[in-house]
């Protein structure tokens, strides 16, 4: 696991974990009850107050995310589709929002955008499917 | 056991007549990584050198491991680790000579550790300490203040002149340091990511006070800067409690808020404003706020 | 403490050489000086060779002190010593004890040679081996109030107001023993002294910023 810490960033650190971590998830880097490094691993691998980690798995805990089991560590839950959706859909709806933002500031049609769109899923091949 | 491994109460120190310390109030519990921030000249050296017994305040008293600083006997000293500022060595010495010397007058002394350490940073021994640059002397000053295995590390500016490897290596240390039962870290620095990374608790000093004490993942949630546009010219006062910063140009009022909350939405609102917008702050945006003239307290 | 100490020897060794060397070169002298009179006689050392040896001594002796104190505060050792395991008062009686050492390293080979000497050219008479006691404790007592005025004013950021105290104040004591002789009561003004100036030295050490 990698994680970049953005000073530049608003985020407070641990949430910038958080983000990555359910990021990871989102994207299949990490699947279903796969084992996260311990606190102390992370911590020392990157340079990061053992707090800030811990926090961001009891956060991530608390959410639904992932579980700790005593003795054993930090797993990725056995997440059902509908959570995982949930996920996926809050990140990908904040990234189209942005791009409707500069599209707006641009004086972009709206039809042009969505046309633009379509062929972004055309091009990288995204499936279709309901649900 | 007292929870706190450093108290400091309402120090004042004044140097020829000028105060630098004006009434600080800081506790630093066992366990916790404190980051200590401010401009140069804001007294940060100022406060570690009074907390190692090395200045007498003005007024005021400072604790460190359940004592006072006036009376460290070397005992505690012995399970303190020290790196100061512009790391003071022996410059005279050999580096050899200094490492034994700090070696014999130690309580205890990691050799497997330290010698590790020496490695990883290709200290050489046979060279004076004042022939080696600023980047080694900070390595090797680190190296002396944990080799003693230290209950209590402060470290006054530690990665002055390291490389950015070097520094990540600090962070490094410090991290393993402090994963072991009972350790304390309180450092100062002027590189915010450094302490943005490694700082469970925060500290920002300015104008002799401490105008920032708090958990450092609070400080982000608690501090908001607003960039706000009225109808007409922006009001004089916002009757708001807690402006850290306030800057008003025609409709558009920009101001730095601690604890914004419900209460202040609903006081602003009275105001009738056009739109009201987060400006997103970094640790260094905060810090620069708050460094300004007249700063309000953040505190937890 | 032992580490304290051999730091303070090996940073000040070029005193230690100084006063073993001197021993031996005074002895030398006055075994030869002595050689040349009749051994019947009492031995009388010149003025000439005396008064430089004992102004050489003082002067080496207080700058001893004060170059202790003021290399240290210079170099910032007790800045950093006192951050270790070491309190105040280990470094200062560090250097202490210290500068006991190199007065002992002077005078030891000084008043046992007397003794051989006095031996070998009068008759033994109890008397004189309580003159030479009485006369080593009252130098000794003398050398070490010298050190201690150099300890004093040595904890300058300049090194000239440590010269011109020591000038001074060895100026006084020379013609307090000359005028006195040494005796008991010398004895007891010079400790008293040595007391004054040890702790008012003590107090500078301990409330001092490093």
């Amino acid at each position: 696991m990698h994680f970049r810490i953005d000073n530049a960033s608003d985020r407070p650190v641990y949430q910038q974990i958080m983000d990555q971590i359910k990021r990871d998830i989102a994207l299949g880097r990490l699947i279903k009850n796969e084992k996260l490094p311990t606190v102390r691993q992370l911590a020392g691998q990157l340079a990061i107050n053992p707090n800030t980690i811990a926090k961001a798995y009891r956060q991530l805990e608390q959410e639904g995310i992932i579980v700790t089991k005593a003795g054993a560590g930090a797993f990725v839950a056995n997440l059902d589709s509908n959570l995982s959706r949930s996920v996926r859909k809050k990140l990908i709806s904040e990234e189209l929002e942005r791009i409707a933002v500069e599209a707006f500031h641009m004086q972009i049609d709206g039809h042009m955008l969505l046309e633009w769109f379509n062929n972004a899923v055309v091009k990288f091949n995204l499936p279709s499917k309901k649900g | 056991m007292d929870e706190n491994v450093i108290k400091v109460e309402n120090l004042v120190k004044y140097f020829d007549g000028r105060c630098v310390l004006d009434g600080i109030n800081l506790n630093v519990p066992r366990g916790c990584i404190y980051g200590l921030l401010g401009r140069n000249g804001s007294g940060k050296t100022t406060i570690i050198r009074i907390l190692l017994g090395l200045e007498p305040p003005t007024r005021g008293q400072t604790f460190l491991l359940d004592t006072a600083s006036t009376e460290l006997s070397p005992k505690l000293h012995g399970r303190i680790g020290y790196v100061a500022e512009g790391h003071n060595l022996i410059q005279n010495y050999r580096v050899g000579r200094l490492i034994k010397l700090c070696k014999d007058l130690s309580l205890q002394w990691n050799d497997e550790f330290f010698d590790h350490l020496i490695e990883t940073f290709r200290l050489p021994t046979d060279r004076r300490v004042k022939e080696l640059s600023i980047g080694m002397r900070a390595q090797l000053n680190l190296a002396l203040a944990m080799a003693i295995d230290p209950e209590l590390l402060i470290l006054d500016d530690p990665t002055l002149g390291l490389d950015t490897v070097a520094r990540r290596r600090f962070l490094e240390l410090a991290i393993e340091l402090i994963q072991q039962q009972g350790r304390t870290i309180l450092f100062c620095s002027h590189i915010l990511g450094d302490v943005e990374r490694i700082a469970d608790k925060i500290g920002i000093l300015a104008a002799g006070k401490l105008v920032v004490d708090c958990p450092l993942e609070e400080l982000k949630e608690r501090v908001k800067k607003l960039r706000i546009i009225f109808p007409e010219s922006a009001p004089a006062n916002l009757h708001l409690t807690e402006i850290i910063n306030q800057q008003i140009q025609g409709r558009e009022m920009v101001i730095t808020v601690a604890n914004w909350n419900k209460q202040k939405q609903t006081v602003l609102d009275t105001f009738k404003p056009s739109s009201c917008t987060e400006i997103p702050m970094s640790l260094e945006d905060i810090f620069i706020e708050c460094t300004k003239p007249n700063p309000e307290y953040i505190e937890s | 403490m032992f580490a304290l100490i051999k730091r303070e020897i090996q940073d000040h060794i070029a005193y230690f050489i100084g006063a073993a060397v001197f021993s031996v070169v005074f002895i030398i002298i006055s075994f030869s000086l002595i050689s040349r009179y009749d051994h019947r006689k009492p031995p009388v050392f010149s003025i000439g060779f005396g008064v430089p040896a004992a102004t050489i001594v003082i002067f080496g002796i207080c700058a001893m002190g004060a170059t202790q104190m003021y290399l240290d505060r210079t170099r910032k050792i007790s800045a950093l010593l006192s951050t270790l395991a070491v309190s105040r008062n280990q470094i200062l009686l560090a250097k202490i004890i210290t500068g006991i050492l190199a007065i002992l390293i002077l005078f030891v080979p000084l008043t046992i040679a007397a003794g051989i000497l006095l031996r070998l050219f009068t008759p033994p008479v109890p008397m004189f081996t309580g003159m030479v006691l009485e006369i080593s404790v009252v130098v000794f007592l003398m050398a070490f109030a010298c050190y201690c005025i150099g300890l004093q004013t040595g904890w300058n950021s300049s090194p000239v107001t440590p010269s011109l105290g020591a000038l001074f104040l060895t100026c006084i004591l020379i013609p307090l023993i000359l005028i006195k002789g040494f005796g008991v009561h010398i004895a007891v003004i010079l400790v008293l002294f040595i007391v004054a100036s040890l702790i008012r030295t003590w107090h500078t050490f301990m409330k001092t910023s490093l």
